[in-house]
């Protein structure tokens, strides 16, 4: 255990630094997911067949192991933070889109009627009305792809990224476990922050009297 | 009313989300755009095992203090094969290389186990096929070999790898995960050399298998032969009767547009040639390995008592 | 394309015993979590249900919480340590990332069983037991359902992780496969999990359907 706190004492800087490269690459491989994954979820509620490609091929995405996926990928982008962010953008999109999707359709047919006859467009409805009424949905999945992100993206370091899997990795490839611990508990904390943080976030949108 | 006020209230809200999230795109894109497309920067690439992370960082230290370029390390690369994929690839700009990876069919080769003619064809092949430059040697081999407790050595009189034929059947063996599936010295072709097939095999990462092995988890492993935990958990090596390894020297290879852009960069990448030992190599090893310490910082200290750093 | 396919074919068969070895262990390691997580998240799960103390339920929540928030890997990592190398951590680890949706699932499914019809069972004379077996769990069984059916397919796709710990399974191809630059064990290794996944998935969709239809109940709206 002291080989634990005497490493991290003397490797700090790198640690954060791997860190900060876990968290960047979470939040571009999240925010590619967004730009694409909420169009298409709004596509989604609006067109009975669309959905069902768009969800299909979606969760085809997300249970193809992440392992597997990155490699591939690797193949196509080389190794490096490219492969791991579109990586991430894959598995961020199955619960933006589907998220959206429940969160507009959910909306009370009465309250789009409501805005209707105020003299409303469908896209003044959508984003007065829809969108910010799916908002606590649309929190949950990213709420969810964030913490699957950060998991995904612990397997980086094996096609060439960076991110807390370094220590992970090198822990496990040099039999050294102050270094998985140093990579893994940082991790681990960042997924629960993460959770925490959008779970707060997810609350304080949601509508009162629900 | 409430209908009415709370999307307003959201919205707002969600306008503050969204901009933050934008913000952070901008600045996440001008980060990682700032890393890339930058010339003066090559990446040494590395295997999962200690040695080549070491001297990766030898050269980090003495690429950027004599030169004004920027190394970065991406260790960890799963096998050699990879690291020679991502060479050719120029996904990284150099790495260390042991010789007798020319019998995966990289291009044609006359098999021998002359090491100066392996070095050579080496040099030339990867020079002529890939545009990569191989140096010579650093003056050592890290070669695959077959390792027992020392107690089943001396139990069974166990002294080369012919020796275990009979027992065979009966044991299990751990090996690096790229072992099973090397062409040319892989097991397949050792299966046909030797003519030996073990009972049950393991592959998994190359650092697990001496505590494996130590610890009675396995019967015989296939180890690195620059690997410290040799030693440490005394360990005996079978001798290789029928010569079936061929000879792994080990050389910085690089990129030949990459020297031919920096040609400062030889100078300092000769600095190591032919100064590494078996030896030398062995306690590096053993300081990462067995002291678990930190490979940066032993190859900084190394350099620094040998001269080469202030 | 012809070519490919039936370079493919070769390449298949020449390495089947290897690739049938992967799968069977990837079955293994996948049905083992699964099997103990269900005999451990199902009764905590009817338990917390009918509990009344509310630090226990938020507890238990909690910590199943954490432990699948956590990334795979990093779980893996911490546990070695501890559990060594092999199939014993891998599964562990699966195990405790099974937990939380089978748990969480059991425990909404035993929440949504109306009160009024337990009322109108203990009033019939039904036993606590008989309660149990003939009202909640038949009720609630849609939601355990769809709870083993999401816990499944996603364990049998982390599984796949299982091989840098020495477990071996189809993750042992992906990584074989990377190592030497054979795409065909790469693809051949994802696409048998994916399969292997979507199988176990409609496998467990029919076994509801004709538990559901045995038991003449009619089941609960709104799968979670």
């Amino acid at each position: 255990m002291e080989l634990f706190f005497r490493y991290v004492r003397e490797n700090w800087v790198d640690l954060l630094v791997f860190t900060g490269q876990h968290i960047m690459m979470v939040l571009i491989g999240l925010l590619l997911a967004l730009v694409v994954g909420i169009p298409l979820g709004i596509m989604a509620s609006r067109n009975r067949a669309s959905a069902r490609i768009i969800l299909t091929v979606a969760n085809i995405i997300q249970v193809f192991p992440s392992l597997a996926l990155l490699v591939l990928l690797m193949v196509a982008f080389g190794l490096g933070t490219t492969t791991v962010v579109v990586g991430l953008f894959l598995y961020s999109l199955l619960p933006v889109i589907r998220n959206t999707y429940v969160g507009l359709t959910q909306v009370d047919k009465s309250t789009m009627e409501a805005g209707k006859g105020v003299g409303m467009s469908p896209l003044q409805i959508m984003l007065q009305v829809q969108l910010p009424l799916a908002l606590p949905f649309m929190l949950t999945g990213i709420r969810i792809a964030a913490v699957i992100a950060i998991g995904v993206a612990t397997i980086a370091p094996l096609v060439g990224g960076d991110g807390l899997g370094r220590e992970i990795y090198s822990g496990i490839n040099m039999n050294n476990s102050a270094r998985l611990y140093a990579g893994a508990i940082p991790a681990a904390i960042l997924a629960l922050l993460a959770d925490l943080a959008l779970e707060r976030l997810q609350n304080a949108t949601r509508v009162a009297g629900r | 009313m409430k209908h009415r006020e709370a999307p307003t209230r959201i919205k707002g809200q969600a306008i503050r989300v969204s901009s933050a999230l934008l913000i952070f795109a901008v600045i996440a894109v001008c980060a990682l755009l700032s890393g890339c497309g930058n010339s003066n920067r090559i990446i040494i690439g590395t295997q999962t095992f200690s040695e080549p992370k070491i001297i990766a960082n030898m050269y980090k230290l003495l690429i950027e203090d004599r030169t004004d370029m920027k190394v970065k390390v991406m260790p960890d690369l799963a096998t050699s094969t990879v690291v020679l994929d991502a060479l050719t690839n120029d996904d990284i700009q150099m790495a260390s290389l042991y010789s007798g990876i020319i019998l995966d069919n990289y291009f044609p080769i006359e098999r021998t186990n002359d090491r100066a003619s392996i070095l050579r064809q080496a040099q030339e092949g990867f020079d002529k096929h890939y545009g990569l430059k191989w140096f010579d040697s650093y003056g050592f081999e890290n070669t695959y070999a077959f390792t027992v407790r020392k107690e089943l050595a001396e139990k069974e009189q166990l002294h080369q790898i012919s020796d275990v034929k009979d027992k065979a059947q009966s044991m299990r063996l751990g090996v690096d995960t790229s072992w099973l599936e090397r062409a040319g010295d892989g097991y397949a072709d050792f299966q046909k050399v030797y003519g030996i097939t073990f009972g049950k095999v393991y592959p998994m990462e190359v650092a697990l298998v001496y505590n494996a092995i130590a610890t009675n988890k396995m019967d015989i492993v296939v180890a690195y032969s620059t690997d410290a935990r040799l030693k440490e958990y005394e360990l005996v090596t079978l001798e290789d009767d029928k010569h079936f390894f061929p000879p792994y020297d080990a050389s910085p290879v690089i990129r030949k547009e990459v020297l031919e852009a920096h040609p400062e960069l030889q100078e300092v990448i000769d600095l190591l040639i032919g100064k590494l030992d078996a030896k030398t190599v062995i306690d590096l090893n053993y300081e990462v390995d067995v002291n678990k310490r930190n490979e940066k910082k032993v190859a900084e200290e190394y350099l620094k008592r040998i001269g080469l750093l202030k | 394309m012809m070519e490919w396919l039936s370079d493919y074919g070769a390449f298949l068969t020449s390495r089947q015993e290897d690739i049938l070895i992967a799968l069977r262990d990837h079955i293994y390691i996948s049905a083992i979590s699964i099997i103990l997580g269900a005999i451990v998240a199902i009764p905590v799960g009817i338990w917390l249900a009918g509990s009344r103390i509310g630090w226990l339920n938020s507890t238990v929540f909690t910590v199943a919480n954490v432990l699948q928030t956590i990334p795979s890997l990093a779980l893996l990592a911490i546990l070695i340590p501890l559990l060594g190398i092999g199939r014993t951590p891998a599964v562990f680890a699966l195990f405790l990332y099974s937990i939380m949706p089978i748990m969480r699932n059991t425990y909404s499914g035993f929440k949504a069983v109306d009160p009024n019809v337990m009322e109108a069972a203990r009033g019939m004379g039904y036993s606590r037991l008989q309660r149990l077996l003939r009202i909640q769990l038949p009720l609630s069984f849609p939601y355990i359902m769809s709870g083993l059916r999401v816990t499944t397919v996603y364990i049998i796709s982390w599984a796949t992780l299982a091989t840098l710990i020495g477990a071996g399974g189809l993750g042992q191809l992906i990584f074989s496969g990377l190592g030497v630059n054979k795409k065909e064990l790469i693809v051949t290794g994802a696409i048998l999990a994916v399969i292997l996944a979507l199988a176990a998935d409609f496998l467990l969709g029919l076994a509801e359907r004709w538990v559901t239809a045995k038991t003449r109940s009619t089941p609960a709206s709104g799968t979670v």
